[in-house]
């Protein structure tokens, strides 16, 4: 089975109903995104298929069309995303677990909506859950992150 | 509010799983018989399975029925917006994967979102069904103006091609499926359309 993350092409010899999760953490050891429950029902298993945010935990990896991005592909140390940017600024991480998730939904709603009101954000990162209660600084940090896209 | 086309990722797969339903209709049907068939229809149309993503206004999907205990709006916060697709918040198929292969297990894994061949979503605003009586249901299915200008047969041809309803009856886990058969449920669409769409008094 073939598959593209962050640019790079991988084959892999798995069974095709194997969630993509598990693709990316065992096979091809990328560990940005989270295993929290496996069922769809906390978001640190996020990552991008086309752009779109996708629960890695839940597309089996014979159903994946389209390249998929992972926090590890969304900016470099170098050349940081403005989401990654902002969440530095706002310092967003308590313990860190849930945040590549928390980061590549947030992406993905700024994508989808460049100027989100508190009810929008509330909306689109309710599947996210933090067990550190980072909220109010989730939210913060995608206003600031909108507001540098904005200037971008 | 802006927001991008899921168009580029549409994707309904080839479709292994369309079930052959039969879509004659009988020859006549009295008024009685149409009655009784739309006792049945209203069995299916308010069974969680059913009603759970029929929510008219409200872009909150329900969980509901003997697998979720309590009645309550789907957790996560979600949201269909005015897509009933989600695409607005988080579309319906971040979780609800749409499925290209045709998985014998595709609703049995005990970790998965119910998914299918297509994007998940809320039925449209008109089709209000969750908590709505049999006489509601029946008057909104009849009107062309609220059911999406379809006439009997349109309606069954509908139940053919969805194929998020055929998931109904057969939705894997311990959701309990909606009652009777998706053929029978057909016919009784047929049955009540022959005679002549007749709806309970009280
Ligand atoms: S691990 Fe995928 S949603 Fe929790
Ligand atoms: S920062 Fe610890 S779970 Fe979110």
């Amino acid at each position: 089975m073939r598959l593209t993350v962050n640019g790079t092409e991988h084959e892999v010899d798995v069974e095709p109903d194997m969630p993509l999760l598990w693709v990316l953490r065992d096979e091809l050891n990328i560990t940005g995104p989270k295993y929290g429950c496996g069922i769809a029902q906390c978001g640190a298993c996020t990552v991008h298929v086309d752009g779109f945010a996708v629960r890695s935990c839940q597309l089996a990896i014979g159903d994946l069309q389209g390249d998929v991005t992972t926090i590890e592909g969304l900016g470099t140390p170098d050349n940081l995303h403005a989401v990654q940017e902002a969440w530095i600024e706002q310092q967003v991480a308590q313990c860190g677990y849930c945040q590549s998730g928390q980061i590549m939904q947030a992406a993905d709603l700024l994508a989808a909506n460049p100027t989100p009101s508190d009810e929008d954000i509330d909306a689109v990162m309710g599947g996210n859950l933090c067990r550190c209660g980072t909220y109010p600084r989730i939210r913060a940090a995608v206003h600031a992150a909108a507001t540098k896209l904005q200037g971008a | 509010m802006k927001y991008r086309l899921l168009a580029a990722t549409i994707v309904i797969a080839a479709s292994p799983l369309l079930a052959e339903v039969d879509l004659t209709p009988p020859e006549s049907a009295s008024e009685a018989e149409g009655l009784e068939a739309w006792a049945r229809i209203y069995e299916v149309a308010s069974h969680p399975r059913c009603s759970n993503c029929h929510t008219g206004e409200s872009d909150h999907p329900m969980w509901s029925g003997p697998s979720y205990g309590q009645a309550r709006p789907h957790g996560m916060n979600i949201r269909a917006g005015e897509s009933r697709m989600g695409v607005e918040y988080i579309p319906c198929q971040a979780c609800h994967t749409t499925m290209s292969e045709d998985w014998e297990n595709a609703n049995a894994m005990p970790h998965t979102a119910p998914r299918v061949p297509m994007f998940w979503q809320l039925a449209p605003v008109e089709a209000d069904w969750f908590g709505r009586s049999s006489i509601e249901i029946c008057e909104q299915l009849r009107d062309p103006e609220l059911n999406g200008g379809r006439d009997t047969m349109a309606l069954a041809e509908h139940l053919d091609h969805d194929l998020i309803l055929h998931w109904a009856w057969n939705p894997g886990g311990n959701r309990e499926p909606a009652p009777y058969s998706l053929q029978e449920h057909v016919d009784d669409i047929l049955i009540w359309g022959v005679a002549g769409m007749p709806c309970p008094e009280s």
